[in-house]
């Protein structure tokens, strides 16, 4: 919000000038001509209170670099000139001379301006004392660059109204002084006001009451300490100095620049009036020169004052910049289902955003803790969730998990994703983190997971439905064996044979071809079933055999031979045995279709497994078929591509996306000779 | 229960499939002789005992037709028996059409496949018989002079001696010597029978004079 802040009170303050410039010009105009001459009177009225020497400082300046400040330049004219019959008044009313008068005022509009087109140009926009570095550009300009130089004509006032030229140094150093003064003291103060109306801000009663105290201690500290007591031995006078001091600070502490303004103000008004009221702490010499060592004693302690102000201010500019981009971080992870986290290492502390209670279902009386976050993630990924918490924040490694979360009835899939945060020396101090609402996304992928295993069955058992001849005979042939045995059997008994040795073998094989005829039908079963992607370990030489005994008769009908070449001691694979399957037998498939129509002697398809580098296991299945369209390789793995009269384009597609589900790659491409051949991987189990 | 000597051969490279028929054929009283590779079959066949080969049409080494036409290369007339796992119409039309005695359907039932022996015993007996007779027909044949040969055209021609005589350039009398030894050769006691012989054996009448 402090971005946007100054821009309003800089646009409202140059909307007022606007209005300055419109239908309230005139009143405008009145306000800083009056505000001029009571200015001036003041200046007066306390240069009178003290042998009417020159004024030690000149308020009138302020008012019209106040009203400068807030206009634009190509109106100051109007209020130049507003100031002047002011002026003229007041300077006329103590008897100037004409030509003394119109230097001072020459020299008066030349600070004001030189201040105003400063401030405007360098500090462009209010909180004009809210960092340290415009404060002290304002410190630099108005109460020495711009003071000083202007002090060179000013000078010649005094000199005009009839002092020595000899002394022009000294008539400069109090021109100086007393405009430096004036900038120090009433300008910070005066240019708070300015800015509170502009924004205006009701101030906490106890805020309020508060400022009253210090305002009121600080004037009875200064009352105390300024006061040439009689009882106080004059040794103590610099302790005394120090009475308001605490006071200082605490209001610059609890009240940033205003603070620090207003006590400037506050010490300033004590001090002139103390010192211009007879026994004063500078008792130097001549009243001149007392209150030249009271205006040089304010000048020095006004900037670190109002510095002290400005950084304190700063810092809670900081803290509040802070707070709130964290608010607006939170707001904006909130907004797009995240929740932010981080964990200190040193103090084990755990911070996190108050969406983190709606991701994890904690109630708002419930503190946000790890382990309360933890304690909600679903028995069943808690294990693994947990553990890959703890081991990354253990050892300060990145996070990307995804685990559910119970809440309720309600089931929601969380994913967290953390990186350590290292400190200044590059060490991880910190381990900050996002937990993400996944749910829909969960969703989905669930949905178009059950979509790919639905094609995939239905794949499988459009293939079936290709082999239903030679599966047939599969389970034939053990029919036969079976009925042929049973009749044998009861022809023998029949016929009053008492060899039960061969009634035996007969048992013997009658069963052994009903648990052959078993398996068939087990693995008919299993690729048409429709079930759960299961996660076995596999011997990949074991379910290439098994797939090759599935297309036994329908490669004899189609005249065509298989060889396989089973590497030994192949690892084992990790996955889905029924979908690995479908993969080979989908492969061996379009091997077989590739080799229909060539010679007998090409009509050979070699199965070859190997031990791939990283300890997976690769399948190859060559063919000396007719091999893919030319420059059309890349499209047979496009879904709906293919070659085949009455083929759905479907088969190698799934087939991909088979592999790739076990972590595996699947590449398919012309022989150099003749065919083709289809190669997958298949990576090593993780664990 | 076929002739003594009938021998059945069964084919078929599934060896359970084997063994089962094996059994069933030896319990049905034939003898048997299984072979679980059409090429072992091949290179040990004897075309001379008598039987019936039964042959499963789907196998990985050799199919069925083709060593149905190997066996009728090899000059045997073996009757076959086919064992297919699937009806299938065309294969069945086409081991028909070669000859092939039955085409029965796996799983086989023992009635279907005993008749079908019993058929291919009947056939194989019959043809063994046709071989026979027409065996024994030539080897008289080869008994005959070249004149008494001559004899033998003519008369079946329906000629007379004296038309056989004048065509030969002999006389009547040579003509009946000669066609007495010639029927005494053959076995022959009528003219009608002796017609019946020679159009068995293939032997044309002879054509008569212009």
């Amino acid at each position: 919000m402090d971005q946007i802040v100054p821009d309003m009170s800089m646009r409202s303050l140059q909307e007022r000038a606007e209005r300055f410039g419109g239908a309230n010009t005139v009143r405008n105009v009145l306000i800083v001509a009056i505000a001029y001459y009571l200015g001036a009177e003041i200046a007066f009225l306390i240069g009178t209170l003290s042998d009417r020497i020159f004024a030690p400082f000149w308020p009138p300046n302020i008012v019209l670099f106040c009203a400068l400040l807030i206009t634009p330049p190509r109106q100051w004219w109007i209020y130049i000139a507003a100031a002047l019959p002011a002026h003229i008044l007041a300077e006329l009313r103590v008897g100037m001379p004409v030509s003394q008068f119109i230097v001072a005022f020459a020299t008066n509009c030349l600070v004001a301006i030189a201040n105003a087109f400063a401030v405007q140009r360098l500090m462009v926009e209010p909180p004009w004392f809210g960092t340290i570095r415009k404060t002290i550009i304002y410190v630099l300009i108005t109460a020495f660059l711009s003071p000083a130089f202007c002090a060179l004509g000013g000078a010649f006032v005094q000199i005009l109204g009839g002092g020595s030229l000899e002394d022009y140094g000294l008539f400069w150093a109090r021109w100086y002084a007393s405009n430096a003064l004036g900038s120090l003291t009433l300008g910070p103060i005066a240019m708070i006001c300015i800015e509170s109306t502009t924004r205006p801000r009701l101030a906490p009663a106890g805020r309020a009451v508060e400022a009253a105290i210090v305002a009121a201690l600080l004037i009875a500290a200064c009352v105390v300490a300024f006061e040439d007591l009689p009882s106080i031995a004059t040794g103590y006078l610099p302790l005394l100095l120090y009475l308001p001091l605490p006071i200082i600070v605490w209001a610059a502490v609890r009240f940033g620049a205003k603070g620090a303004s207003g006590a400037v103000f506050v010490i300033s008004v004590a001090l002139i009036w103390r010192t211009l009221n007879g026994p004063s702490l500078f008792d130097i010499g001549s009243p001149e020169t007392n209150v030249f060592g009271m205006q040089l004693f304010l000048i020095g302690l006004s900037p670190p004052i109002l510095l002290l102000g400005a950084a304190i201010e700063e810092t809670r500019r900081a803290e509040r910049t802070t707070r709130e981009s964290e608010e607006r971080i939170s707001f904006a992870a909130a907004s797009s289902n995240v929740g932010l986290w981080q964990y200190e290492f040193a103090t084990g502390t755990f911070w996190a955003t108050d969406y983190c209670r709606t991701l994890f279902g904690l109630s708002p009386s419930e503190p946000l803790t790890l382990d309360g976050l933890v304690s909600r993630i679903h028995p069943n990924d808690s294990p693994t969730a947990s553990a890959a918490l703890a081991s990354a924040i253990a050892r300060a490694i990145p996070l990307d998990v995804e685990f559910r979360v119970q809440d309720g009835d309600e089931v929601r899939w969380i994913s967290v994703q953390a990186r350590p945060v290292a400190g200044d020396d590059g060490k991880p101090t910190a381990m900050s983190g996002a937990f993400g609402d996944v749910t829909s996304r969960k969703l989905a992928e669930a949905e178009a997971d059950v979509q790919q295993q639905e094609i995939a069955h239905l794949m499988r058992v459009s293939m079936l439905g290709e082999l239903s001849g030679g599966l047939a005979h599969e389970l034939t042939q053990p029919l036969t064996a079976i009925l042929s045995n049973a009749q044998a059997g009861k022809l023998l008994l029949a016929k009053g044979n008492k060899s039960l040795s061969e009634i035996g073998n007969i048992f013997d094989d009658i069963i052994a071809e009903d648990e052959r005829a078993g398996e068939v039908i087990h693995r008919l079963r299993s690729m048409l079933k429709k079930g759960d992607v299961k996660h076995e370990t596999i011997d990949m030489n074991d379910l290439i055999a098994s797939t090759l005994r599935l297309l036994h008769s329908e490669l004899i009908d189609r005249r065509m031979s298989v060889s396989f070449d089973n590497a030994a001691s192949l690892p084992a694979v990790h996955g889905d045995p029924v979908q690995l399957q479908q993969t080979l037998l989908n492969l061996l498939m379009n091997a077989m279709d590739a080799t229909e129509n060539v010679p007998p002697a090409r009509r050979t398809i070699s199965v070859s497994t190997a031990t791939t580098d990283d300890g997976g296991v690769q399948v190859k299945i060559y063919d000396r078929g007719t091999g893919l369209p030319p420059l059309r390789e890349h499209e047979v793995f496009q879904p709906f591509f293919t070659t085949k009269k009455r083929g759905l384009g479907l088969g190698l597609s799934i087939c991909t996306s088979i592999v790739k589900l076990h972590g595996g790659a699947l590449s398919l491409q012309n022989n150099v000779r003749e065919g083709a051949s289809a190669v997958f991987r298949l990576p090593p189990p993780l664990d | 229960m076929g002739d003594a000597g009938f021998t059945t051969y069964l084919v078929d490279d599934d060896p359970a499939v084997l063994r089962s028929i094996t059994r069933l054929l030896k319990a049905g009283g034939y003898k048997t002789k299984s072979f679980s590779s059409p090429q072992k079959f091949l290179s040990s066949h004897d075309p001379s005992v008598p039987g019936c080969a039964i042959i499963d049409l789907v196998m990985s080494e050799l199919d069925g037709l083709r060593l149905q036409e190997a066996l009728a290369r090899s000059g045997s007339q073996r009757p076959i028996i086919f064992l297919t796992g699937r009806g299938d119409v065309p294969t069945s039309v086409r081991a028909m059409k070669a000859g092939a005695v039955d085409f029965l359907t796996k799983p086989v039932k023992r009635d279907a496949l005993f008749s079908a022996v019993v058929h291919a015993a009947e056939l194989d007996a019959a043809s063994r018989q046709k071989r026979q007779e027409s065996k024994s027909i030539d080897e008289r044949l080869a008994t005959l002079t070249h004149r008494e040969r001559e004899v033998l055209e003519h008369v079946i021609a329906g000629r007379l001696n004296k038309q056989i005589a004048a065509s030969l350039g002999t006389v009547e009398k040579t003509i009946k010597v000669h066609r007495g030894r010639m029927m005494a050769k053959l076995g022959m006691r009528s003219v009608a029978e002796l017609v019946r012989l020679a159009d068995r054996a293939g032997i044309a009448p002879a054509r008569s004079d212009p």
